[in-house]
């Protein structure tokens, strides 16, 4: 099986295909997909997976927001809710993002959620609460955005659009907490905890 | 065990099983969800930090101070900060507050802070993790105390379900000590019924049990119809109902023999003059109806005093016997009188001839009767309804006035003039049963130990049978101290009618209960039959102490005592009068059989007194008696006769 061999124990393939069959037939395809896409990407060196894991998403899904997907103010999908469904908001596509270069491989410390004001549209646009991810190769280098505004991968500095306002992974989340949490229902009081909880679930970090 | 033990300890343990289930899963829940809490102010409080932090333009000074402030007016053990490689870059610890919660429940339940940990950056440049720990020690004494608010709630709640276990396990074991008791009372030959508890299984308990009671009582009633009608046919004339001859002179010469007899009578014969002559002039019909208008004349004298016997001797002749000295005359002068007035009817040539005579200890019974018999001829050849007592000189008694006689017997027992006699009451196996102990007294301090017949009648009358049985017993406990031998002792009708008798013979009987239990005491058939609850109030109070009780002077009113299975009596004594010439007696035997049979059924011992002859005394083992006593007994063991002479 093409994701044992994968360099990396933040994934459980049987969980991921077992997950996706449950959610149905979209999401079979959508994970199938996915699958074949990582393991095309499993075999570059990391900052080229990072490319093909921000292209996969930025060309599959489609953006809309919560209110019209989900039927709610704000929703935090898991990947596989995504993949499901097809579309999905900035953080969903983060998100999403985030747990794919995981699966692939990728250490925890290099991936930080970031909540940016994202400036649209030139210098006098009107402003906007965004969430991207960054990608750190060096642990105080400058990071890569992975962004599904500019679908094109860029490094930060050459993201003056975004003003960054806070930074956020799963690091020590998962302390003292145990595998069993993925039921617990105090994590779902918190969407990031909500949405870890459902990631490990389909086979996740 | 018990069944209540059971139940108690069922109950006891479910409770305490429910006791530990609800602390457990109180202080569990409280662990968890203020393990939660904790959980996320941590996490909360670091991501807070974080942002603040974050906004800093990673300025060291600032970021320092704002943990510093967060530390000293937080509730913080520890806040750390570690840079991108992972090295220390702020760290502030508290000081650990000691635990007011013990040791051992700490580390059962254990708080443990789990820390909180938010990233840190300016703009794109991660500066590194902040990770939160905040003091858990107050909640662990928080959990211990709410621990022993819970255990408290609960033991109140659990003291209130053992008091409501208290009443119901009250209420079950009621009705179930009265089964208990009844079927105690079954084994010790009292058939009781009680009332059926409401309990449904104890109910159809009760049930069975007075069921059986009653068809016990049935057959016992049945026993009892048959007893007496052999009996009336064994000893009574068919024609009056009056005892025949060998029954009329058995009970005399009981009533002679008997230590606490009367000490003298008198006995009057009658006589229907010629009455072959009479039954052919007025016919065989008239004739039984001047026997029985003579019968019924006579029968008054028994229904006026107590202790009268009367017979029809043969088909002319009736007797009767008075149980108190120097009236024989006069009632045979009364008799005659009634008689003269009643008579005539009959027609002309029908009369009567009465001869009276003294009835003495002294005097064997042939000599009596023969007296009486000189008397009646004598007064026959007089003429019609003629009188006359038998001449014989009498032993004049000493004549003494009740406080004399009064002063005398107490002054006896008071300076114990007192003495047990004993003769010993034996089995089949000629082995001893016990010693049967009546009670001689020293009246005249230079005379002789006297009979009870002697003293008795006077002591009932001077209300002294309490005293004197006491003294009986007591003698009796203290002569077993001495030999181990079982010893018996007679109580006075009169005695068991003095409230204070019992309680004060259990006492003397709680002092010595190695004894007591080998004691038997007698208490005779008439007192069982005017007074049965006296009966069962001596029976109650000494039961306890492990006492036989039993009847003595029994047999020919037994089927009269309505409640015997319910006396809880050990033993039976047959009088004298039932069982004396019963060899070649076969319609008395049988009446013996069917007594015995009766008497067994109730799992009362059969004994017989006043036994006199061998002969007899086969007749009795063969239809079942238990022991007997009397001058054969004494004679085949006489080394067991202690205290005559």
């Amino acid at each position: 099986m093409l994701w044992t061999a994968m360099p990396s124990q933040a994934w459980d393939g049987r969980r991921f295909t077992a997950a996706a069959q449950a959610r149905g037939p979209q999401a079979e395809a959508g994970a199938l997909a996915l699958q074949s896409w990582l393991e095309r990407a499993a075999r570059q060196d990391e900052k080229a997976r990072v490319h093909s894991i921000n292209v996969f998403f930025n060309r599959r899904i489609v953006f809309q927001e919560d209110q019209g997907v989900w039927g709610v103010e704000d929703y935090w999908a898991s990947p596989l809710e995504l993949l499901a469904r097809g579309r999905g908001d900035c953080e969903d596509y983060a998100i999403a993002k985030y747990f794919s270069l995981l699966a692939t491989g990728v250490q925890l410390t290099k991936l930080r959620l970031v909540y940016v004001q994202a400036r649209l549209g030139g210098a006098t646009g009107p402003l906007q609460a965004h969430l991207v991810l960054a990608y750190y190769d060096t642990p105080v280098g400058d990071p890569l955005i992975l962004d599904n505004l500019v679908t094109e991968l860029r490094p930060a500095a050459r993201r003056s659009d975004l003003t960054p306002v806070f930074s956020f992974n799963s690091e020590g989340l998962w302390q003292g907490v145990g595998v069993k949490s993925t039921g617990d229902p105090i994590a779902r009081l918190s969407r990031w905890r909500d949405v870890l909880s459902k990631a490990r679930a389909e086979g996740f970090q | 065990m018990s069944l209540i033990l059971q139940i108690w300890l069922l109950l006891l343990g479910s409770l305490l099983l429910a006791f530990g289930g609800s602390v457990t899963v109180s202080v569990s829940a409280a662990h968890d969800s203020l393990q939660t809490q904790l959980r996320m102010k941590n996490s909360d409080n670091a991501t807070s930090l974080a942002q603040v932090l974050s906004q800093q333009e990673g300025d060291p000074g600032r970021m320092n101070l704002v943990m510093t402030a967060q530390f000293d007016t937080g509730y913080y053990k520890e806040i750390r900060f570690t840079g991108p490689g992972g090295e220390a870059l702020f760290l502030r610890q508290g000081w650990q507050r000691p635990l007011h919660a013990p040791a051992w429940f700490v580390s059962l339940v254990p708080m443990v802070s789990e820390p909180g940990v938010a990233q840190v950056a300016d703009r794109w440049q991660p500066l590194g993790t902040v990770q939160v720990i905040s003091h858990s020690a107050f909640v662990q004494d928080d959990l211990w105390q709410g621990a022993l608010k819970a255990a408290a709630a609960l033991a109140a709640v659990m003291s209130l379900s053992v008091l409501m276990a208290i009443g119901v396990v009250g209420r079950m074991k009621r009705p179930l000590d009265q089964a208990v008791a009844q079927a105690k009372a079954l084994v010790n030959g009292e058939f009781v019924t009680i009332p059926a508890p409401k309990v449904p299984e104890l109910a159809r308990l009760t049930h069975a049990m007075n069921t059986m009671v009653t068809r016990l009582r049935l057959i016992f009633d049945a026993q009892t119809q048959q007893v007496e009608s052999l009996r009336l046919q064994a000893n009574c004339d068919a024609l009056t109902g009056l005892s025949n001859r060998r029954h009329f002179l058995g009970q005399l010469a009981a009533s002679l023999q008997r230590e606490d007899g009367p000490l003298d009578g008198g006995l009057v014969l009658l006589r229907v003059v010629d009455l072959a002559e009479v039954n052919r002039q007025i016919g065989y019909a008239a004739a039984d109806r001047l026997i029985t208008t003579i019968s019924q004349a006579l029968q008054t004298y028994t229904e006026r005093a107590s202790g009268c016997s009367l017979g029809r001797l043969n088909g002319s002749d009736f007797a009767l016997y008075l149980p108190v000295g120097g009236v024989a005359l006069e009632t045979g002068s009364a008799l005659v009188q009634a008689l003269r007035v009643l008579l005539p009817a009959f027609g002309p040539h029908v009369t009567v001839a009465v001869g009276a005579t003294e009835v003495r200890r002294s005097r064997t019974l042939t000599q009596t009767m023969g007296a009486a018999d000189a008397a009646l001829a004598r007064a026959e050849s007089h003429g019609p309804f003629s009188v006359e007592l038998d001449a014989e000189p009498t032993d004049s008694p000493v004549l003494r006035g009740q406080d004399a006689w009064r002063q005398s017997i107490a002054s006896a027992l008071v300076t114990g003039r007192t003495r047990l006699v004993s003769f010993p009451l034996i089995d089949s196996s000629r082995q001893l049963v016990h010693l049967e102990c009546p009670l001689r007294l020293r009246l005249d301090p230079e005379g002789p130990f006297e009979a009870a017949a002697r003293w008795l009648p006077l002591a009932v009358r001077s209300r002294l049978t309490p005293m004197v049985d006491e003294r009986a017993v007591s003698l009796a406990l203290a002569a077993m101290a001495g030999d181990d031998m079982p010893r018996c002792v007679n109580l006075c009708a009169a005695s068991l009618g003095d409230p204070n008798f019992a309680p004060r013979l259990r006492s003397l009987l709680e002092q010595v209960p190695r004894e007591a239990r080998r004691l038997s005491l007698d208490v005779p058939e008439s007192a069982a039959i005017d007074h049965f609850e006296w009966m069962l109030e001596l029976g109650r109070q000494l039961r306890p102490c492990g006492v036989r009780l039993g009847l003595e002077h029994a047999g020919e009113r037994l089927s009269q005592i309505d409640h015997l299975f319910e006396a809880g009596l050990q033993y039976v004594k047959l009088d004298a009068a039932v069982v004396q010439g019963l060899a070649g007696d076969v319609g008395q035997t049988d009446f013996v059989r069917g007594v015995v049979t009766m008497l067994h059924g109730l799992s009362l011992q059969v004994y017989a007194e006043g036994v006199t002859c061998a002969a007899d005394a086969d007749v009795l083992w063969q239809v079942g008696l238990d022991g007997i006593t009397g001058p054969w007994a004494s004679t085949e063991r006489a080394d067991w006769v202690f205290g005559t002479g």
